[in-house]
This record gives structure tokens, C-alpha cells and sequence, in this order.
């Protein structure tokens, strides 16, 4: 698998965090565990539906964190005015994409909670793309938004999960199967299809959606895509933003815009958020949010591997040990790293070796 | 360069001809060949023979960009990717089938044998129908006959092996035919290629 990610994950971490702090996003640190009943009663908003859960001392089942947004939002007070703007980067625990096993996952991400207003979707969208061009200069960020798709829903009297999950394929073809079955009319096939269709690079994507736009709610999603993209266009990401009503995310969670972001050469999305004011109804609270995760797991496996493990590579015999001490502390006074060793170790990849015995042990 | 993953057999050589004669021909490419991956000289196009139960997986972990595979595969393992276009080829329906003389004892859990187990459990679990799962590999047909389950989920395509068994269908859970996919993430990076050839795909069927 060819590298394409030319930093480690450190390095990436460490880049994120000065770019969020730059912005006034707080640090916000969690603990490891959560009570179990916030993912029971929430369970449609995480990504996996397994969670690892164990009985505390205290008798309460507990649950090792498989999302970070959830407790973010239960343990804060949400501001009437302004914004609250937090970044994170913890574990996670959730099945493996693939896999029945659980998986520690490190994420980070970030969330602005209160008065979300579109300067706060600007800058979390901005910072999105800051945040992709931190792992590759070729990335996309796809934009959907929930009021599009679902005011479309709107005007149909039939199954909205039929419709969602056809939109999510873009199986145009099942839908007019659909759409025979349903009696549909001509001018609601048409925005169906029209809406499937309009993908790709986001200035000309916007002009396609229009064709489809049937009532207030699509009009307003649109010219609020509009606006977004016009300050995308200044801020130098517009080329970046795709447009892609296929990403259609939990209507009882999210209902505003709709990020997914990806990295040319992996194949699944590294990045996912949006905007989520119902999660806060759902615990009660009032006001807006929007936010995103990087799954930092999604792309370990693209980093830059370091081949070479040590610098230099000393292989002594006994009569040598003390030449080998000798050579191995001056080697790493002048910065490299070193190992001694009496035969040749396997699988032990270095830069330079200093032979000091006549015959190298294999 | 557009990877293609095809299901090995008679439906992946009669995509590969429609795709040729489309414009994505690969000269290397012969009938007998037992070679895996070829590639067209021009690095148009490249296209990987497998199974065809596992044309989804290579499509989703983007091995390939595109491929071809039965709605059925779709249903059973659900993939994260998307559906461009419906081939009308290897035409099957999965099909709930039993003993011809079968009657259903609903005071017990049906025995249903299946290769596609979330298939029928989604499909008995809609019906709110207490199920007992077996799952087999292949001669699904031979389960009812010696009474190790009462029903059996299968594709079913003229209805002559389950004839020849004392069999017959029961119900048509849903119709299959030959899907043309795409990896999410390769369609953004390539959306005017992936575009294209499945027009040109389209249009080839449609012939």
C-alpha cells in the first residue's frame, strides 16, 4: 500500500490543536467512561451500535466511551448567547469497520455549542478543510444539508426511510421502481433525481439543486449552502467543498448542514459532523450546535512508516564490549539513535552498521 | 485509471464484452486466460476477476473503484457504497421455498436454512415470524428434503432444481439482478470518469 500521509500521527495532533487553540477552541478533556443509559437513549446517533459496558462499584452500568459529542454536550451548560467551543482528542471504543471486534480509536474533534450562527458554520467549516489539508492536499469536503433532504421528504406522502436510504445510493433506479409503485408525479421524480444528480464541485452543484427546490424549507437550506460557499470562495477552501445530497444523516439528531470529509486513496470517509440542535432537545437542552470528528483510525494506516528503527546498528564480541559502549554513547551524544547488539538482530531495520567482531553472528 | 472489480463467470465476461465494446477494451484480455488483473495499454482502465461474492468488498475498500454484483450480495452484506445502475442481467429472485405439501406451524419456530442469513432473518424479523437459523454453504435445496429445517432462503432462477427436489416457492422475498457499484470515496476523486462509464454502461445494456 503506497504511503500517502507524509506526517505521523503526532505531528498531525500537535498541528491540530495550535490550529483549534489559534481559533479560541478550548482544550476539553473526558474521562474514560460514561454512564451506559446516554448511548442507550442515544443509540442511533453513534456510528456503531455496540458498546463495551461493565457495572461500576457502585452497582450503575457503565459504558467505555464510544463517542466523544455525546458526553461533550451532556456535561455542559450551553450558553443563551455565544458560543462555547471546545476541541478534544480522546479514545474512543467501537466495533472496527470490517470486524466483530472492539477497537481503541483515537479522534479529535471539535464542537461549538449556544448561538450557532452562520459565522460559527464558516469557521467550523474552514477549520474542516485546515483540518483535511493537515493529512493531504488532495481531500474533499462533500456538504449535504438536512433541510434540503428533508424538505424534499416533505412533499412525498410515502416512506421517508425507502426515500433516505434510495437517495444515500443513488440507486435512481430502484427509486423509479419506487416512484411506479407510488403513482409519483412527474415534478417530484424530477426533484428526486435532480437532487441525486446534483453532486460534484460545489458552485455548479448549487445551481443544479435549484431545478429541484419544491417548497420554503429546500429554498432556505440552499441559499444558506449559497452563502456558505460564497465565504468558502474568500477564504480560498471553494474548489475543496463538493456538494452531495447523499449524505443524509439522522433527521432526529442532525438538522442543518451535513460534513463528510475524503482523502484521495482511502476509500471510506476520514471526517464527519454537522449540525446537531436536536441532540440537544434530546437532552433536553436549548440552544444549537455544530461540530466535527476526524477518525484518526480510519487513516493510522497511511501514515509515513519509519523504516529505518535505529541510526546505527553496533554488533561486539566480547572482546570488543567496551569499544561498543564507547562508540554507542558518542552516537547518540551526536543526536542519533543506536543499538548494541552481540549477533545481528532480525528484523531490525537501521541505517548504518559497525561491525566490531571479525564474524558477524546471524 | 478506472479499476474494475467483476464477478468471475458468465455475467462478469458478458459486462467485460458490453464495457468493450463501450470503449473500455483491454487488449490483453482473453477468455482462457487465468490471469487476474488486466490492463489496457492506454491506462484507461484495469479490471479484477473475483468472486463474485466478494466484488462488494473489493469495491468497498477501494481495490477497485467500480464493479459489478447481485443485489443479492447487496442485501446480505449491505456495503457502504453506492448503487449506480440496475444492468438487468442475471435476472434471480430470492425466494422463500419449501416441501411442496408444506404447511406452517406457527405454535413453533420455523427452521429456515439460507446462505443469506441477515436476508432472511431481516425478512422474518419483519413479519414478526420466530425464526431458527441454519446456515449452510450450497445445496440449500437438500435441507427441507431431509428435514433439517422447514423452509429454505434462496435465489432461485427457473425453479427446476427445486422441482426436481419436491419443492416449490412460497413466497418472492424480492427480485435480483446484476448492480453497478461504486466506492464512495473514489467517486468524489473521480466523479467525471465514474460518470462516464456508467453512462457508457447504460447505454450498452439498453442496446
Amino acid at each position: 500500500m503506497a504511503v500517502i500521509i507524509d506526517k505521523d500521527e503526532n505531528q498531525i495532533l500537535g498541528n491540530l490543536a495550535a490550529i483549534y487553540k489559534s481559533r479560541g477552541y478550548r482544550r476539553y478533556k473526558l474521562g474514560c467512561f460514561e454512564e451506559y443509559s446516554l448511548y442507550q437513549e442515544n443509540k442511533d446517533f453513534l456510528i456503531g451500535k455496540n458498546v463495551i459496558t461493565f457495572s461500576d462499584l457502585g452497582g450503575r452500568l457503565m459504558a467505555m466511551r464510544p463517542d466523544v459529542t455525546l458526553s461533550v454536550i451532556r456535561h455542559n451548560e450551553v450558553p443563551e448567547n455565544g458560543l462555547e467551543k471546545f476541541f478534544y482528542n480522546e479514545k474512543v471504543y467501537r466495533q472496527s469497520a470490517g470486524s466483530n471486534e472492539f477497537k481503541e480509536i483515537n479522534q479529535t474533534g471539535v464542537e461549538a455549542i449556544g448561538a450557532v450562527d452562520e459565522a460559527a458554520i464558516a469557521e467550523i467549516t474552514a477549520l474542516i478543510c485546515e483540518t483535511l489539508s493537515q493529512i493531504s492536499s488532495d481531500y474533499i469536503l462533500d456538504v449535504s444539508h438536512m433541510g434540503f433532504t428533508e424538505g424534499l421528504f416533505d412533499e412525498f406522502s410515502c416512506e421517508r426511510q425507502t426515500l433516505s436510504t434510495l437517495l444515500k445510493k443513488k440507486s435512481l433506479h430502484d427509486f423509479y421502481r419506487f416512484a411506479e409503485k407510488n403513482n409519483l408525479s412527474d415534478e417530484l421524480v424530477n426533484a428526486f433525481c435532480v437532487t441525486v444528480n446534483a453532486c460534484g464541485k460545489a458552485d455548479n452543484a448549487l445551481k443544479e439543486a435549484k431545478k429541484a427546490v419544491l417548497n420554503d424549507k429546500m429554498s432556505a437550506a440552499l441559499s444558506e449552502l449559497e452563502r456558505l460557499q460564497v465565504r468558502m470562495n474568500k477564504f480560498g477552501y471553494g474548489d475543496k467543498i463538493n456538494i452531495n445530497f447523499s449524505s443524509v444523516n439522522n433527521a432526529d439528531y442532525y438538522n442543518g448542514i451535513i460534513y463528510n470529509g475524503f482523502v484521495s486513496g482511502i476509500p471510506r470517509f476520514v471526517l464527519s459532523g454537522g449540525r446537531y440542535d436536536k441532540l440537544l432537545s434530546k437532552l433536553n437542552k436549548r440552544g444549537g450546535a455544530v461540530g466535527f470528528a476526524l477518525y484518526l483510525g480510519e487513516i493510522e494506516r497511511y501514515f509515513k512508516r519509519d523504516d529505518a528503527l535505529v541510526d546505527c546498528l553496533i554488533i561486539y564480541d566480547e572482546t570488543t564490549q567496551d569499544e561498543a559502549l564507547e562508540l554507542a554513547d558518542k552516537t547518540v551524544k551526536a543526536g542519533n539513535s543506536v543499538r548494541i547488539a552481540k549477533s545481528m538482530p532480525t528484523e531490525l531495520k537501521y541505517s548504518r552498521l559497525v561491525n566490531l567482531c571479525k564474524e558477524v553472528k546471524q | 485509471m478506472i479499476n474494475v472489480a467483476l464477478p468471475k463467470g458468465r455475467l462478469g465476461e458478458k459486462v467485460y464484452e458490453l464495457l468493450a465494446e463501450a470503449g473500455y477494451k483491454c487488449e490483453e484480455y482473453t477468455k482462457d486466460s487465468r490471469k487476474l488483473i488486466f490492463c489496457d495499454e492506454r491506462g484507461e482502465v484495469s479490471y479484477f476477476w473475483v468472486k463474485p461474492s466478494d466484488v462488494a468488498v473489493y469495491v468497498e475498500l477501494g481495490a477497485a473503484d467500480v464493479g459489478v454484483v447481485g443485489k443479492d450480495v447487496l442485501d446480505e452484506y449491505e456495503p457502504d457504497v453506492y448503487e449506480l445502475a440496475d444492468l438487468g442481467m442475471g435476472k434471480c429472485a430470492m425466494c422463500v421455498a419449501a416441501k411442496s405439501d408444506w404447511t406452517d406451524d406457527t405454535s413453533v419456530p420455523l427452521r429456515v436454512a439460507t446462505k443469506f442469513t441477515n436476508t432472511a432473518e431481516k425478512y422474518f424479523a419483519d413479519m414478526g415470524r420466530d425464526v431458527e437459523i441454519i446456515k449452510l454453504n450450497g445445496s440449500i435445496e437438500l435441507a427441507p428434503v431431509l428435514g433439517i429445517s422447514d423452509v429454505i432462503v434462496d435465489i432461485v432462477e427457473t425453479g427446476t432444481t427445486l422441482k426436481e427436489n419436491n419443492l416449490r416457492v412460497f413466497k418472492r422475498i424480492s427480485e435480483i439482478s446484476a448492480r453497478f457499484i461504486a466506492n464512495k470515496s473514489s467517486y468524489k476523486f473521480k466523479t467525471d470518469e465514474i460518470k462516464k462509464i456508467t453512462e457508457k454502461l447504460i447505454k450498452a445494456v439498453e442496446k
